[in-house]
């Protein structure tokens, strides 16, 4: 049975180690993310609406929305919570791979766990694809419109422009360097589907992805990269983002993060789930929109 | 020295139960209207258009106005209005035969656009009600679109091709 999406809102934390990394990315997109929490807020924040009985009814239509698997929201949330908490485990895998590179003794987990920058690349895609398949079922256009897709990033807002700036910037820029994108498609290339088989974010999620059989899907992972990779890049220009600059903020907000970038991405990835909460914002944020206008 | 002992247990006990007050769990507002939907699909009427079929009466893009297009589920389409990638407002048409206590506010409308009756439901929405069935609501984002904006650009959808939606 899916969670209440009204006890999703409320449940999203004021204060996190989340938070506190998107707020050190507010300098990206100033502005375009705020940390709106509970259910009867987004209410208010989406709609301006002040009158109770209003907030009532759209509120109520936006449960019943979301309860009626048919109309996508839910899957839309399942995948954002789904692709975070298992790339944890892939930060674990990142790590323990630095470990093993660093330590002769722990030379051996090299053998068993992924080179980290193939992990990471293939984590990119697969987060990058999530966006992708979440964006079509919450607007309702079918699952593999990557066109119809790259043309709405133009559009990105809020805490979904947020997400795309903390994608680019801690899950590429930070642990592949300037040239993550290149290096993510050169890597998704070399690897090819064996990497995907390997990867348990996409064990979890495969079912939602488009294509027939692991290939094709790497395929669709690599058509979701290639394809956002100018918009991805021009973001990257526009915004003079640079690792070092991204950690430097990080660091001013968050204690701790010592050491080489890759370690601090790590860290990152497995101590925060910024897909699930922007993704429970955005699930959010599209209903209500929606169930205003329907009561 | 009796009667202060009894106003200290009463202080006590006032205590000890605002405090288990404070422990209880409050009843969420939201707690009934998703138990009564759980699992539900009915949601959407199976007698409602495609939103695909709303997409050719929204307003035309004109001068230094865009329409973006968000949402789009069977009876119901979504647009961004938008000027210099500022969003303006949110246009949808919605077919209330997936929620027909959406016709009840206009039982009482006193203005009309076009012979479709109008109205002003919350601070920042007009909404018509085309052919007893279409709701054509305009919902603004920035505050400084009011209502005369929402007058105005209501009338730029087709509504003559809403009314004839089969």
């Amino acid at each position: 049975m899916a969670q209440s999406i009204y006890k999703l809102v409320d449940d999203l934390p004021a204060k996190s180690m989340t938070t506190r990394m998107l707020g050190a990315l507010d300098w990206v997109v100033p502005g375009e993310w705020k940390n709106i929490v509970g259910f009867e807020n987004t209410i208010r924040a989406v709609t301006g609406e002040t009158d109770q009985t209003r907030i009532q009814r759209i509120g109520e239509r936006a449960i019943h929305l979301f309860n009626d698997k048919s109309q996508g929201y839910q899957s839309a949330i399942w995948l954002y919570q789904t692709v975070d908490s298992v790339q944890k485990l892939g930060g674990m895998a990142a790590f323990t791979n630095k470990l093993s590179t660093s330590f002769g003794f722990l030379k051996f987990l090299g053998r068993i766990t992924p080179k980290s920058d193939t992990t990471q690349a293939v984590d990119f895609g697969i987060k990058t694809v999530t966006e992708i398949v979440a964006f079509c079922k919450i607007n309702g256009i079918p699952g593999d419109s990557v066109g119809q897709f790259v043309e709405s990033l133009a559009d990105y807002r809020h805490e979904a422009l947020m997400r795309m700036a903390a994608l680019i910037s801690v899950d590429g820029l930070l642990p592949l360097g300037p040239e993550f994108l290149d290096k993510t498609l050169s890597l998704l290339d070399k690897t090819g589907a064996g990497a995907l088989e390997g990867n348990a974010a996409f064990q979890k999620i495969r079912s939602m992805i488009p294509g027939g059989n692991t290939a094709d899907q790497m395929k669709f992972i690599q058509k979701g990269v290639g394809e956002t990779k100018n918009w991805m890049g021009s973001f990257v220009q526009k915004h003079g983002l640079t690792p070092d600059k991204i950690v430097s903020n990080l660091r001013g907000k968050i204690s701790g993060l010592d050491g080489k970038l890759d370690y601090v991405a790590a860290v990152i990835d497995m101590s925060t789930n910024y897909y699930e909460h922007t993704g429970v914002q955005s699930v959010a944020r599209s209903l209500i929109s929606r169930a205003a206008a329907e009561i | 020295m009796y009667i202060k002992q009894v106003l200290g247990a009463a202080a006590l006990l006032a205590v000890l139960g605002t405090a288990m007050l404070g422990c209880r769990q409050e009843t969420s507002r939201w707690e009934a209207a998703d138990k009564a939907t759980r699992g539900a699909q009915d949601a959407v009427s199976e007698q409602a258009v495609a939103g695909s079929v709303f997409n050719q009466f929204f307003p035309k893009q004109e001068g230094e106005y865009d329409l973006v297009f968000k949402q789009e589920k069977q009876g119901f389409a979504q647009a961004s209005l938008q000027q210099d990638s500022k969003e303006l407002a949110v246009l949808s048409v919605m077919d209330t035969r997936s929620n027909p206590a959406a016709r009840d506010k206009y039982s009482n409308a006193a203005e009309s656009i076009a012979g479709y009756p109008l109205v002003e439901a919350g601070e920042r929405t007009h909404a018509l009600l085309v052919a007893d069935r279409f709701q054509v609501q305009i919902q603004s984002v920035d505050p400084a679109f009011g209502a005369s904006s929402r007058r105005d650009w209501l009338v730029k959808f087709n509504l003559a091709g809403i009314a004839e939606i089969e």
